[in-house]
């Protein structure tokens, strides 16, 4: 770890924890502004103090009441935990179909699929949307799942991954007599759990936080996710900031919590999608 | 006898295709066939207030109509433009992702080093006391909040490591989207933010300070920017010069480098106006490139590489440098009118996101803020311990300080992680921008935030112009292709061997 270590790192090592120190609470302050405005009464929102001359811990109680906060909140799990689902399933099933099955035209398929990561994502949404009022599915949860369902990155990785396990376990449960299902279900998936967990964390968080989808096919506020019903909150009542701070806390901290705990898997995942890309 | 191997193939296809079919199902009908259909839509007129269920012109095929239109439409030059002028964050944050990484890899000392805590603990709460008292003890809340904060992120780093830090750095990536935008925006209001209430004692020292000096500091202050800027310039003019020397860099590459050096002349004559920095600013820069590139020139180099060659890795520092360039003459412009304000009284900080100069820099600092501590971060972690050791000990020996040892093994063994990072990095940032505008600013002022995705969206979900935004899309994505060709072509002159 330590290429670059100076001859008595006791001693300067202190310099570099008070330096990441104060490089690691510049990052922190917008999040503790955050935190402190929404515990703030309005009037103090403009002030030079951060802290509230009393917690109102009823500005969190009060955001379900303007705007149908927990609604927004059920619409983004239900989304994203679908989104999530379908894409781990879809994809670790193609990745397993590109690692470990021999078949005629595997290789070109698997270009194809490849060619298509480099794609912006805008190039499809204005078709996608179109298809989508076809098949009449805007403003609906179908709809809004549907085209997330399936991924290239997601195979892309997974296969990345199922690549890196031994093929003689595989071989092994063949003479057995497993069959390829089984093989997939009893040998692949348990082996390729951190690959699955790292992709659940990535398409969940994702799709958390994605935006121009539901922006346009959403129209009832009903079907808001958070990322668009914060933006509507903004619009409405733009001028209470402390209500908006509690909301964007609360829509912020879940994530925070969930990398403290995942971080482990989340980094060996990066690692696996950029070294190796 | 025969039939028995195609019925083999035949039986590896079907089950293959059970593993595969519902992805390749959704890829087909959620990409590719799109992919297709945008493509012909790009020709199209089609308008969703000309043709929907009310009013059913027929959509008509238009042949280049739409890419004429849109090349010869002033607003896309602007709206491209902001997008490249984002993307000039990119270097900035990518050396930012670097030296987190760097400091993030350094042996740190562990619970041994608690009794020092101590030490400093107390050092910092006699100076916040000191603070506190000098201040009547006024602010004391957030004073007390900063030293509370600063403390406990210390002694969680004593005992955590550097894995409490990458939590801290990563935080602002892992939840960049409209909720922490929406925390900038307010953040930068004017006058209830806590930027410009942090500020403003700030500027209103600076004002009185210039109250104080004579008219002519202004002008002192922006010669010295304007020098540092055309330092900074110089120091890649110097860069291109060696580089054309040592053959790192061919003929094509050189001259395109040059062109693009040219960026920051440009900008700053425009910016400039009619004072009295422009001329001082264009033949200053004329003058350092004309001194690097033609005494480079004028040495006949050994020459093995091909024209095209290291224009890429180049170009990284060409762009960091025009950055440098650009904030300087940013602070120098400002600096030249400090004066007149201050002696007027109405210097007041920034109106950020409302102001058309400061909207795009002010989104750039949130991103920056975004993009330190990102994915890039976590793959230069990964790339510094991969670096075998004896590589620094060989180093040593050879009696290499921090500097070379950085230049000549760490910076070259992360040339692969590098030029990952800077192909994605480009493909983002083509594309980026639009969450930001419809978040923080709806592209304004006056455009100034809008990028070309914003553009995209603006034609095909707002205006219902679907041909015209598909045309749009595709010119981006040429410009994609384009840039990832280019980066591939001649970017990794370090990546395989």
């Amino acid at each position: 770890m330590s290429h670059a270590s100076p001859s008595s790192p006791k001693v300067s090592g202190m310099r570099y924890h008070v330096l990441l120190t104060v490089l690691g609470l510049i990052m922190t302050l917008p999040f503790v502004w955050m935190v402190l405005t929404g515990l703030k009464p309005l009037a103090e929102v403009a002030n030079e103090s951060w802290l509230p001359s009393e917690f109102q811990w009823g500005n969190f109680a009060e955001v379900f009441s303007v705007i149908p906060f927990f609604q927004f909140y059920w619409n983004s799990l239900f989304v994203a935990s679908w989104v999530t689902f379908l894409q781990v399933v879809t994809s670790a099933m193609a990745a397993y179909a590109f690692s470990r099955l021999q078949w005629p035209g595997r290789d070109k398929v698997f270009l194809l699929y490849l060619s298509t990561l480099m794609l912006p994502g805008l190039v499809v949404i204005i078709t996608n949307y179109q298809i989508m009022i076809h098949l009449g599915l805007v403003d609906t949860f179908i709809g809004l799942i549907l085209p997330s369902a399936f991924s290239a990155f997601g195979t892309f990785l997974l296969r990345q991954f199922m690549l890196t396990i031994p093929t003689s376990l595989d071989e092994a449960a063949e003479i057995d007599g497993a069959s390829k299902w089984r093989i997939f279900l009893d040998v692949i998936l348990p082996l390729s759990r951190p690959g699955i967990i790292a992709l659940t964390i990535f398409t969940f968080v994702g799709n958390y936080q994605s935006f121009f989808w539901p922006l346009v096919m959403m129209r009832h506020q009903d079907h808001y996710t958070l990322p668009v019903g914060l933006l509507f909150f903004d619009s409405e009542v733009g001028q209470s900031t402390h209500l908006l701070m509690a909301a964007v806390t609360m829509s912020v901290l879940p994530m925070i919590i969930l990398f403290v705990f995942l971080q482990k898997f989340l980094i060996s995942g990066i690692q696996l999608g950029g070294v190796k890309g | 006898m025969s039939a028995s191997p195609t019925g083999k193939t035949r039986g590896r296809l079907a089950t293959a295709m059970v593993f595969l079919g519902p992805s390749l199902l959704g890829f087909l009908a959620f990409t590719i066939v799109p992919l297709g259909l945008s493509f012909i839509l790009a020709f199209s007129n089609w308008d969703v207030r000309q043709h929907n269920m009310f009013k059913g012109e027929r959509i008509e095929f238009v042949g280049w109509e739409n890419f004429e239109r849109l090349l010869t439409h002033p607003a896309f030059y602007q709206y491209l433009g902001n997008t490249l002028f984002f993307m000039m964050g990119i270097p900035v944050a990518i050396v930012g992702s670097l030296v987190a990484a760097l400091l993030l890899t350094r042996d740190l000392p562990g619970r041994q080093a608690l009794r020092r805590i101590h030490l400093i603990a107390a050092g910092g709460l006699v100076v916040a006391l000191g603070v506190l008292s000098l201040t009547g003890f006024a602010p004391s809340g957030m004073t007390l909040l900063i030293v509370l904060l600063f403390g406990s992120i210390l002694v969680a780093g004593v005992l955590g490591r550097s894995t409490v830090y990458r939590t801290l750095f990563y935080a602002p990536h892992f939840t960049a989207g409209v909720a922490t935008f929406l925390l900038w925006k307010k953040m930068y209001n004017p006058q209830t933010g806590p930027i410009n209430t942090a500020l403003a004692p700030v500027v209103s020292t600076i004002e009185s300070i210039f109250q104080w000096l004579p008219p002519a500091a202004g002008t002192v202050l922006a010669t010295i920017l304007l020098g540092l800027g055309l330092a900074v310039m110089g120091l890649f003019h110097r860069r291109l010069g060696q580089a054309w020397r040592d053959a790192e860099v061919g003929r094509g590459g050189l001259w395109a480098l040059t062109m693009l050096a040219f960026v920051p002349v440009l900008l700053g004559w425009q910016w400039m106006g009619g004072s009295w920095m422009a001329p001082f600013w264009v033949v200053g820069s004329m003058l350092t490139l004309g001194w690097w590139v033609l005494r480079a020139l004028r040495e006949k180099p050994f020459r093995t590489v091909s024209a095209g060659q290291g224009f890429m890795p180049l170009v990284l520092p060409l762009t960091g440098a025009i950055t440098g360039a650009l904030i300087c003459i940013g602070l120098a412009i400002v600096a030249a009118k400090l004066p007149a304000m201050a002696a007027s009284g109405d210097l007041t900080p920034p109106n950020w996101l409302a102001d058309y100069h400061w909207a795009k820099p002010a989104i750039m600092i949130m991103a920056f803020w975004a993009a330190v501590g990102s994915n890039n971060m976590i793959l230069y972690i990964a790339g510094l311990t991969n670096i075998p050791r004896e590589l620094y000990e060989a180093a040593e020996i050879d009696g290499a300080n921090w500097w070379n040892r950085f230049w000549h093994v760490t910076w070259p063994q992360l040339a692969p992680v590098t030029f990952f990072i800077v192909v994605m990095s480009v493909i983002g940032g083509l594309q980026g921008g639009f969450e930001m505008a419809r978040a923080m600013t709806q592209g304004g002022p006056a455009g100034s935030t809008t990028t070309l995705s914003y553009f995209v969206y603006i034609e095909g979900f707002e205006s219902g112009r679907l041909g015209y935004a598909s045309a749009v899309v595709w010119v981006l994505f040429a410009m994609v292709m384009t840039m990832t060709l280019l980066n591939f072509k001649f970017g990794n002159r370090n990546v395989n061997d």
